[in-house]
């Protein structure tokens, strides 16, 4: 599923048009005119989308977050008279297929930079892409941090994080969790990086603060059935499930968990599962559970109704937002800005203006980029699901928030990420 | 420590039961007349999928899931009369061809319900307290349904004329046709019933899991071990055996390891068995 344009063959429109320019330079066209027709040029943005595959649930929001920022920004004349034009490749939620695409949109597409990719292996499939054709990466999803190790795919200045790691989507609000519910934590998350370093830097300021982990497992993709994890979490005397599956075995563990009248034994914390998950739950398995992340369409800001009102436009009344479709969106106009801000169109460029730029009309409030480790410096919100929720507009409560919440520093090698 | 033995045997019972109802279709359309069918995975996700149609039309719960399980057996046998039904000789080709099959009715799948995820829920919340061990009622129910489902075909297949023909057709082709079955229509029937089964066991595991486009392939590798384990053919014994030793196994080997290194064993275990007992669990030979 792609929108493109025709290139000319080999010789791609634009370096037709500065060679174009150069000549006019000389004296044999005029420079007005052309000017005027290099101005018309769009800004061609390559977004990678999980539209099939295992997280195919995750993709709507993904992709509508970027389109509906590129129908604003063009809507408001582009940048410097230029408007975005939206390039989409689908990821099949698979690394080697990420890529090919991001190859594709590079080479073949000729896109100016990239967004999207959405699990941190499909992200640290395109590293090395972006870092050897030097194209920038917008990356929106809540991830587990940077680590030297996983170079190119993390500690990369062509890599922008839109998304919160563990200590702005956990830490803040864990001194509340314990504080309300108990001190013991079992831990069950899906079997790879994310659940795994999420809880690695969650104990020791479960520790810190008198807490302890009682149990913790990790769960191949694609479980069915969770009888023995769930006589596990009953023996293990805890008093709160931190959750961090991902995908449908998410929905399976918590619809196994309520059959087996676990609900009401147990508090349920989850960084995994925002509007799109919490839909799939329904209102009997999901009533009293506990979610954090950076954003949620329950947000009681004008910021937000105003985009909740464009997004409804734009996708229909029905349709589900979420932390990554907006960090999508975030990334979009911020990108924009930082365009506009340098009057220039190249990856330097880009790179320079993201670096400590301030989204003040983000929908969950201002976003900044951090310059140190080009991580977003977010908001963190603790919501509480509803009983008898109807639809996401009365799904989540807030319990509490935090309104600029710093992430630790990334650990590379190389910082300060290189502008 | 009776009690916590008390509930391992209250959950190896529960697994093995709901494995064998999802591989059962397999079982049947593998197991006895020897295609390959990879696209069973689709046809519990088409189950699914039309038990929460069902059930959107406020149709009761017991009666979506029958829709469903027709709905699915009407669809299997649509394809088996378009195309499987050419291909019985060449078993390998069934392979592709019911892969193509999934690949189809999962992106109809998404044409026609959308990506989101769907949720059935459960009809009969809430758990019994069985001595001290807490059963969750509708997953009971479901091994129970499972148990008579089985019995119910088990007996078709052994204690009917039609059980009869279609046993008389797997042990030796040629004769049976000579002798005036009509194998066509048996074919039909046996992967009518197989489709029928499919449907079913995802209508009624709906409740259970996620419903989105790929919620069958989470049984589809495991059915084939329970079809495989159990021994191809072997109907009741085979399957719930098989499933004993693929998912029952798996719960076992948890107690004292990770789920990763519990999943891992199974698959091992399996193909262990299948290297000394190449024809299943059941047959020595």
């Amino acid at each position: 599923m792609t929108d493109t344009i025709k290139t000319t063959g080999g010789l791609s429109r634009r370096s037709l048009i500065k060679s174009l320019g150069a000549a006019g330079a000389l004296g044999l066209a005029g420079p007005n005119f052309i000017r005027s027709a290099y101005a018309a040029d769009p800004i061609r943005v390559g977004v990678i989308s999980p539209l099939t595959g295992a997280w195919t649930v995750y993709g709507k929001a993904h992709l509508a977050g970027m389109e509906m920022a590129i129908e604003e920004i063009n809507a408001a004349g582009g940048v410097n008279g230029r408007p975005f034009e939206l390039v989409v490749a689908d990821s099949k939620t698979e690394p080697r297929i990420v890529v090919e695409q991001a190859n594709r949109l590079i080479r073949h597409e000729r896109v100016d930079f990239l967004a999207g990719t959405f699990s941190s292996a499909e992200r640290n499939a395109a590293g090395p892409v972006v870092a050897a054709a030097d194209k920038v990466l917008l990356y929106p999803t809540f991830y587990e941090g940077q680590q030297q190790k996983y170079y190119p795919g993390v500690c990369n200045k062509n890599m922008f994080m839109f998304g919160p790691v563990p200590s702005q989507q956990v830490w803040p609000h864990l001194e509340y969790m314990v504080k309300n519910f108990g001190k013991k934590f079992f831990m069950i998350g899906s079997d790879y990086a994310w659940p795994r370093v999420t809880n690695e830097v969650t104990k020791p300021k479960l520790r810190e603060l008198g807490g302890e982990v009682v149990g913790e497992v990790y769960i191949p993709f694609n479980t069915p059935q969770y009888e023995s994890v769930l006589r596990d979490i009953r023996n293990s005397g805890a008093d709160v499930i931190f959750h961090s599956l991902t995908g449908s075995d998410t929905v399976n563990f918590r619809k196994q968990l309520a059959a087996a009248g676990m609900n009401k034994d147990f508090t349920l914390w989850t960084v995994d599962d925002e509007e799109v998950v919490t839909s799939g739950l329904g209102p009997e398995v999901s009533a009293g559970t506990y979610v954090s992340f950076d954003y949620f369409m329950s947000i009681n800001k004008p910021s937000n109704a105003t985009f909740l009102e464009k997004f409804r436009a734009h996708a229909g009344d029905d349709a589900l937002m979420d932390t990554v479709g907006v960090a999508m969106y975030n990334a979009g106009h911020m990108a924009a800005m930082a365009l506009r801000k340098s009057g220039e169109v190249s990856t330097a460029a880009l790179r320079k203006g993201l670096k400590g730029l301030t989204f003040e009309d983000a929908p969950q409030g201002p976003v900044t980029m951090r310059e140190l480790d080009n991580q977003a410096v977010l908001p963190s919100y603790l919501m509480r699901v509803r009983e008898n929720w109807t639809s996401v507009n009365d799904m989540f409560e807030e319990v509490q928030m935090f309104e600029s919440v710093e992430p630790q520093d990334a650990a590379c090698s190389n910082l300060p990420l290189e502008a | 420590m009776l009690n916590s033995l008390l509930s391992i045997a209250v959950d190896l019972t529960l697994i093995t039961l709901v494995l064998a109802l999802a591989a059962f279709g397999l079982a049947i359309v593998y197991g006895l007349v020897g295609v390959i069918n990879m696209g069973h995975g689709a046809l519990l996700t088409l189950g699914a999928y039309l038990t929460w149609q069902a059930t959107a039309w406020q149709i009761p719960f017991p009666l979506a899931v029958l829709f469903a399980a027709c709905g699915v057996c009407v669809i299997g046998l649509i394809f088996e009369h378009l195309v499987i039904r050419h291909f019985y000789e060449r078993p390998f080709d069934t392979l592709l061809l019911t892969w193509a099959f999934f690949m189809i009715v999962t992106e109809v799948i998404k044409i026609v319900f959308g990506t989101d995820l769907r949720t059935v829920s459960n009809p009969l919340p809430g758990a019994i307290d069985l001595g001290g061990v807490r059963v969750p009622v509708y997953r009971a129910t479901v091994a129970l349904i499972a148990v008579g489902v089985i019995g119910a075909t088990a007996w078709l297949f052994y204690r009917t004329s039609l059980g009869i023909r279609i046993r008389g057709l797997i042990q030796n082709r040629e004769v049976a046709g000579l002798l005036g079955l009509n194998i066509s229509l048996t074919y039909k029937i046996v992967f009518g019933i197989g489709a029928f089964m499919a449907g079913l066991a995802g209508g009624l595991i709906s409740p259970m899991l996620s419903i989105d486009p790929y919620i069958g392939n989470v049984y589809l590798v495991r059915s084939f071990f329970v079809v495989l384990v159990g021994g191809m053919g072997q109907l009741l014994s085979g399957t719930l055996i098989g499933s004993f030793f693929t998912g029952g196994s798996e719960t076992l080997f948890a107690l004292f390891s990770s789920q990763a290194v519990a999943q891992t064993a199974v698959f091992a275990l399996a193909i262990l068995i299948l290297r000394f007992r190449p024809n299943g669990i059941l047959k020595n030979k």
